[in-house]
């Protein structure tokens, strides 16, 4: 039982965060057709920046955190007006997007590197101190990690549900050609994608970097193909399938190792255990868990 | 059909050439419609019809002519209004086909259709349109996709009215619907004009199109060919012959 608990809760953690960054790379793939490859170094970017500030600099932890996420709606604006847009303008496919997104990461990953160089590094936040909660072990980061994460995905959830502009992304993801004559936006839709996409992935490189306890700048390429699988399984540009994904595949790849699961199945074959379930659920559900199929008129 | 023959001029198409890409679809159409009056554009297929309504939302190109909106005294360059603009100035636009967004909530559909530019609240102006369509406010919570033809089709114009425009640019609303459903839509226009929208639509099913308007034009090869009121045109033998088909 206390082992139960204690993937569970883990599952809980990792879950969180893969669903706060799978939403990001869903909304980005449903406005713009846009595979983002580089998704999981903006969570590096995210989690150095925040280090630089807050242990560099010394600054406030959670001021920090803000920055970094303001820092990754910057440079996710920035690479829009000088590379993405103009890419659009030129009728670039999605294959041709998903190429360059690519470079994005492959170019990312040395610039950080050559910037906060190769250690390990950790925040400045007491990582040793636990609680026991029925025989669970539950540090406390963990804990904190998981009441903000759960905090921001309701945000992100009423945002697209109720905001205006959370509409009118569902609209033109949904059907971009009447956005377009409708009223909506196309500009602003754009820019709340991009803008909402930066702040996820600082956000989630951050409680990423809080949960290992240590990082390197390998960090958020690691987590990237975990990050698709959780996209898939909530149905490829579903906002609110990629946060259930998410955190349904965190759960499956935690509790996976309980001992009644083949006696347990060993940390490292995590991985494996997200793509097995993302394959089991596609050939049973090809438009993955929350697919729905519109009447033919 | 009321008596709206001596209205000003709200919305006016002028010499207008164009098409897709290198394609010249458009060579000088002129098409004027007065305010409150429902103007109908027949013609053959690839007369050009649609590639009006087209050309107005920057989807079809446009080489040379005009089309302005008279508003309030105001004479206004729509094809230099940016698409999503169009909606703010008055003009509503539902388009022949995908015309609802299906992975919304009816409710959604109508809500982004709205634009906060009256002095009326979206709910008002939401409970207005759930008062003349109770079939959407029944099911305001399904999605979009699961609405049969006639009622996305009906959900396709609530959306735009949304927008409380003067005039709704309509490409072939009666396109794929059951006949008994043709007769529920074409009324269904009557009474969205007689609230004071002005209406241009391109339609198929001339005869029953002409019928409710004040007045119609047959185009062909992208030019005018006839002119004149709904009526007279469903009565003119030359125009049945050759546009409107036999009875």
């Amino acid at each position: 039982m206390s082992d139960f608990i204690q993937y569970f809760f883990n599952g809980l953690v990792v879950g969180c965060i893969f669903a706060i960054a799978a939403v990001g790379i869903s909304l980005l793939y449903s406005v713009l057709r846009l595979v983002n490859f580089a998704a999981g170094d903006f969570l590096t970017l995210g989690a150095f920046i925040t280090y630089f500030l807050s242990v560099t600099l010394e600054l406030n932890f959670l001021l920090s955190v803000v920055v970094s996420m303001i820092a990754g709606m910057a440079i996710s604006w920035f690479l829009e007006l000088v590379l993405w847009r103009n890419l659009r303008r030129n009728k670039a496919g999605t294959l041709a997007l998903f190429l360059v997104a690519t470079g994005v990461a492959l170019m990312l990953r040395p610039i950080i590197q050559f910037i906060f160089g190769t250690e390990t590094r950790k925040f400045n936040i007491d990582i040793l101190k636990t609680y026991d909660f029925l025989g669970a072990r539950i540090p406390q980061t963990q804990l904190l990690v998981l009441i903000f994460a759960s905090a921001s995905i309701l945000t992100i959830a009423l945002f697209i549900a109720k905001a205006r502009i959370g509409k009118d992304m569902r609209a033109y993801a949904n059907n971009p050609g009447l956005a377009s004559v409708s009223g909506i936006n196309v500009d602003r839709v754009v820019l709340a994608t991009w803008l909402i996409s930066g702040a996820l992935g600082s956000l989630a490189g951050v409680f990423q970097g809080l949960v290992q306890g240590q990082f390197n700048n390998a960090m958020g390429e690691s987590l990237l193909l975990s990050f698709f699988a959780a996209v898939v399984l909530g149905t490829i540009g579903d906002a609110y399938g990629a946060l259930a994904g998410g955190l349904l595949l965190g759960l499956i790849m935690e509790l996976s190792q309980l001992s009644i699961f083949f006696g347990g199945v060993p940390s490292n074959y995590k991985p494996v255990v997200a793509f097995a379930t993302l394959v089991l659920v596609l050939l049973f559900k090809p438009e993955g868990i929350f697919g729905y199929r519109a009447r033919k008129v | 059909m009321a008596d709206n023959s001596s209205n000003k001029s709200l919305f006016t198409v002028s010499s207008l050439q164009g098409g897709y890409g290198d394609i010249q679809i458009l060579n000088g159409v002129s098409i004027d419609v007065p305010e409150k009056n429902i103007v109908t554009i027949v013609g053959p297929n690839g007369a050009g019809k649609s590639t009006i309504l087209k050309a107005v939302y920057g989807i079809a190109k446009v080489t040379s002519g005009s089309v302005t909106l008279h508003k309030d005294g105001k004479d206004i360059d729509v094809l230099a209004t940016k698409p999503h603009n169009l909606s703010k100035i008055g003009v509503g636009y539902v388009p022949q086909i995908e015309n609802v967004f299906p992975a919304l909530s009816i409710e959604e559909n109508l809500e982004v259709g709205y634009v906060d530019f009256a002095n009326k609240s979206l709910d008002e102006v939401r409970d207005e349109i759930y008062q003349s369509y109770p079939d959407l406010k029944k099911r305001h919570r399904d999605r979009a996709g699961t609405l049969s033809g006639g009622q996305r089709q009906m959900l396709a114009m609530a959306r735009a009215l949304m927008s409380s425009p003067r005039i709704l640019l309509l490409d072939e609303p009666s396109a794929g619907l059951a006949p008994a459903l043709v007769d529920q839509l074409f009324d269904e226009l009557v009474k969205i004009n007689q609230t004071g929208v002005t209406i241009l639509m391109v339609e198929q099913n001339a005869r029953r199109a002409l019928a409710i308007s004040d007045y119609g034009y047959v185009l062909d090869m992208g030019r005018n060919r006839h002119e004149g009121v709904g009526s007279a045109l469903v009565d003119d033998p030359e125009i049945v012959g050759i546009y409107l088909g036999k009875k």
